[in-house]
């Protein structure tokens, strides 16, 4: 069977609001993420996104394209921060098939790029494709 | 194997399903049976990642990067289950860094199971990497 061709998928520009948002949906509330004196004093130009929303939006990615469940292993390296006004697109493609314990899967691997071709997430995940 | 250091159990929420779908972008966030995103568990394990960075293993969080996460699924969460948490950490090592830096590199493991019935449903696996102090920064 052929699988389907990866979806478009496209973010952006990201608010401080979106992060935000991440912060309070998932808990993760420290403050360099939402607090600009606090950024600053890091040494940061501004708040920057959680690698967690990175790998969040990677993995939307990966559900809009083979469904809700699909997903046995995903597995990301943070490459580079992310900034407010930053427009993030995913990309991935299959590397593998393989067919396990009755069932089949694909490997994949994903990269999440800012509008410039900067790789900010990488990642890789074997995912469910029907019945082997 | 490595100790236990916290264990917890959670529900998997459907409001808090909801939300985290919405802020990831998740397109399926609308139907039903509404499925937990992959990067989920973040929900369920943030209170006691706080805990471990700041007080336990006391990484300066303004130098602390994340380096990696992965998760395992041996099957879906379900929204309306409890999960039972346990937390590891796997290795806690120093490492040269490239500019001769010392770097701490933190991996925890938290494995998730269903609190009912005990299975294991995955793994969540995170890597925290504390850089150097620079030279002469206020500490």
């Amino acid at each position: 069977m052929t699988l389907a061709p990866p979806p478009e998928f496209r973010v952006g520009p990201l608010t401080r609001t979106d992060i935000v948002r991440y912060a309070g949906a998932s808990g993760d509330f420290n403050p360099i993420h939402h607090d600009e004196g606090f950024a600053k004093a890091a040494g940061l130009p501004s708040v920057m996104a959680h690698g967690m929303l990175s790998a969040g939006l990677l993995a939307s990615f990966v559900t809009a394209w083979f469904g809700p469940g699909s997903v046995k292993r995903y597995g990301v390296r943070f490459r580079d921060k992310v900034w407010p006004g930053d427009v993030l697109s995913a990309e991935g493609r299959v590397v593998g098939e393989l067919v396990e314990a009755g069932c089949r899967l694909a490997e994949l691997e994903l990269v999440l790029k800012r509008q410039d071709g900067t790789a900010v997430v990488t990642g890789t995940a074997v995912v469910w494709t029907g019945e082997g | 194997m490595t100790d236990v250091i916290a264990e917890w159990v959670q529900p998997v929420e459907w409001g808090k399903v909801r939300e985290f779908s919405r802020a990831v972008r998740e397109i399926h966030s609308e139907a039903e049976p509404l499925i937990p995103p992959p990067t989920f568990p973040m929900v369920l394990s943030a209170d006691f990642v706080e805990r471990l960075i700041v007080d336990d293993l006391k990484l300066d969080r303004r130098r602390t990067v994340h380096g990696e996460q992965e998760y395992v699924y041996h099957r879906p969460l379900r929204v309306g289950e409890r999960v039972r948490l346990r937390a590891r950490v796997l290795s806690d090592t120093v490492k040269l860094g490239k500019r001769g830096g010392r770097m701490r590199v933190v991996v925890t493991e938290v494995e998730l199971a269903s609190e009912a019935t005990g299975e294991v449903i995955g793994f969540e696996r995170s890597t925290a990497i504390e850089t150097a102090p620079v030279e002469g920064a206020a500490p």
